[in-house]
């Protein structure tokens, strides 16, 4: 056979096995590379490159070398799966190196970082100072987790005991100009409604690019055509408005009315109204 | 302006805001936020009722603007 063939020939049969091997592999790799499985990944491709240009090796002895590299990481993956111990051994552990604020330089020592690293991998996460930092390890791939001291973390909603609503992930229901059926089930929601919303909205689907249905079922658009406007979702905002028109109005009535029987009847739906709006204003109010 | 059209055209305010609520309740995929907009809209109904007799009270009392 002519070389050139036959390199042609590998180069297609290697291809092919290093795609379906990587596939088998999974989809943990890149991500959370143990320092194994990226070494084992490197040795595949290389057995691959190695027996496609080198013609005196025999293709087969390349494939059982590949797809014994693969079977390895995958056993040794599923034997981890199942213990600890082994997956503490092969993935490895995490290490503390700073504790209570306080920087551990045997453990520190042990993984071999010098301090300018630890302040390096610190400044990366926007921390430029040790005092700041409660807690911190290293990770089995080298990266540097850190656990700031509370004064020092990002005031959240829990903080101030701010009661906020849950919300559910947004729908993608236009893409391209062409409505996804599946989201917009997954919505409760079909195209008898949406095409209501885009007649609202007085836009037609072939000129929407992108169109997204919030956790509230509001209807939010891209255009193709940048320079029209689409007004925001008023729904919400409208509601608040108006409950709290109707509050103040019943209050105002209460004050008016000389009867004492009405001027209870007001009193009573005005504070019930007040409640109700302390109530709906965290879900009303646009986030 | 009487007081009953004051409190009729607050009481329509009332009615809409309650379909927004039900609307709402229906779209929305969060269950808590579905029940909180279910209940406020049951609440806005008792209140609408409370009204609607108030106004059956004031248009007996000022007949001349019933309807208004």
């Amino acid at each position: 056979m002519l070389n050139w063939v036959e390199i042609v020939i590998r180069s297609f049969t290697f291809l092919i096995a290093l795609f379906l091997l990587t596939k088998w592999l999974g989809k943990k790799q890149l991500a959370e590379l143990s320092f194994f499985e990226y070494v084992t990944g490197i040795t595949i491709g290389s057995i691959a490159a190695e027996v496609t240009m080198g013609l005196e090796r025999h293709i087969m002895h390349g494939l059982i070398a590949m797809s014994i590299w693969t079977l390895f990481p995958i056993i040794m993956g599923l034997i981890s799966l199942k213990n600890k111990k082994i997956r503490d051994f092969v993935e490895g552990k995490a290490t503390i190196v700073i504790k209570d604020g306080k920087i551990l330089e045997d453990n520190l020592k042990k993984e071999r970082y010098t301090i300018d690293e630890l302040l390096e991998q610190l400044r990366s996460k926007d921390v430029f100072q040790v005092s700041d930092v409660e807690f911190a390890v290293i990770e089995p791939n080298g990266d540097v987790s850190i656990l700031l001291k509370k004064e020092n973390r990002p005031l959240t909603a829990k903080d101030i005991q701010l009661n906020q609503p849950s919300v559910k992930e947004p729908q993608t229901v236009i893409m391209d100009g062409l409505i996804l059926d599946e989201p917009l089930s997954t919505a409760g929601l079909n195209r008898g409604w949406l095409n209501e919303e885009l007649e609202k909205l007085e836009v037609t689907v072939d000129n929407v690019f992108l169109g997204q249905i919030d956790s509230y079922g509001q209807l939010t658009v891209d255009l193709y055509d940048d320079k029209i406007n689409v007004p925001s979702p008023k729904e919400k905002p409208l509601l608040l408005a108006s409950l709290k028109k109707c509050q103040a109005d019943l209050e105002l009535f209460s004050i008016q009315t000389e009867s004492e029987k009405a001027k209870q009847l007001y009193n009573k739906n005005s504070q019930k109204l007040n409640r109700l709006l302390s109530k709906l204003t965290p879900l009303l109010n646009d986030n | 302006m009487t007081i009953a059209s004051n409190v009729k055209q607050c009481m329509v305010t009332l009615k809409s805001a309650k379909e927004t609520l039900s609307k709402l309740a229906q779209k929305s995929r969060d269950e808590q936020a579905k029940r909180t907009f279910h209940e406020s809209m049951i609440e806005v109904e008792e209140i609408i009722s409370d009204l609607q007799k108030r106004i059956g009270q004031l248009e007996f009392e000022e007949p001349q603007y019933k309807g208004n």
